[in-house]
């Protein structure tokens, strides 16, 4: 494997959805940048690690998501506080120039943000990455019942917590 | 089966990567050596204490190569037997005698091991 163009191919092809993946879960961009940069060094340092991966994609996301919850880890000694964090109002959907949706938007990332780390992991990926449920099983290290369990709870949070705004813009 | 709530929150898009990121990453990463054998991650996590547990045993191998071969008598170290200790009674005496000395003192009592048989057999023990 020629790892120097296969390594911007890969970032072309995946960049963006592992940083968006990452910061939904870390709510911090240089800690996301962090991530990103020790994900790429492992591929860049051993150009094997994707020898007979299939899925590409599923398998940077997995790997990204084991080193976003070291970084939640090691740092939970610190001040800093993940969920306090998350909750707050770190930016993490693209701006438009319709209010509402704008509105909608931040509610979504506040939302989001009040999930624990775990319920939001599976949404991500089941929503914006289109993942099968035994496809989060299997990049997240859990089954695929617990993967439905905790999609099914989240939405439900958040249909409750965006349903008068949802409600409103329909 | 999704919901429109569902279909509508996917619709939602996140923020655009940094572009300056795709430079900064890549060269980062192109800058990092390549990954080191099994055996250099095997040992990384106490090299020191690798490399002077080696010595130690480099050191131990070395000065049993080296040391001089034990002298064959010295390894069968045998008992003086009993007329030895008969003959350095005698000599002591003598010197006694040849020293003027009146009261010659005894030479101190034959070791009973050195003069006994070493036999082990019990004599045999009549009960009544």
């Amino acid at each position: 494997m020629s790892s120097a163009v296969n390594l911007e191919r890969l970032y072309d092809e995946h960049a963006q959805a592992i940083f968006a993946f990452v910061l939904n879960l870390l709510r911090h961009e240089a800690d996301t940048r962090d991530v990103l940069q020790e994900l790429f060094t492992k591929i860049a340092r051993d150009g094997r690690l994707l020898d007979g991966v299939k899925d590409q994609r599923g398998f940077l996301l997995r790997v990204a998501h084991n080193q976003a919850i070291d970084l939640m880890r090691r740092r939970a000694t610190r001040t800093r506080n993940y969920e306090q964090l998350a909750a707050g109002k770190a930016p993490i959907f693209a701006a438009t120039d319709d209010p509402d949706q704008q509105a909608l938007a931040g509610s979504l990332a506040e939302a989001l943000g009040e999930l624990p780390p775990e319920q939001r992991a599976v949404v991500h990926l089941k929503l914006w990455e289109r993942q099968t449920f035994e496809q989060i099983a299997g990049a997240l290290a859990i089954s695929p019942n617990t993967a439905a369990s905790r999609y099914r709870y989240a939405i439900d949070k958040l249909r409750v917590r965006l349903r008068p705004l949802y409600d409103e813009i329909k | 089966m999704n919901s429109d709530f569902e279909e509508y929150l996917r619709g939602q898009s996140f923020r655009p990567i940094p572009a300056q990121w795709r430079g900064e990453i890549l060269r980062a990463a192109r800058a990092q050596p390549a990954a080191a054998p099994w055996w250099r991650e095997w040992l990384w996590p106490c090299p020191a204490a690798w490399a002077g547990l080696a010595a130690a045993w480099g050191i131990i191998f070395l000065l049993s190569a080296t040391s001089p071969e034990e002298p064959a008598e010295a390894r069968q170290a045998v008992p003086a037997p009993g007329w030895a200790f008969a003959m350095l009674r005698q000599e002591t005496e003598i010197i006694a005698q040849l020293s003027g000395s009146e009261e010659s003192r005894p030479a101190p009592p034959l070791p009973p091991a050195a003069l006994k048989p070493h036999s082990r057999r019990r004599a045999p023990q009549s009960i009544g």
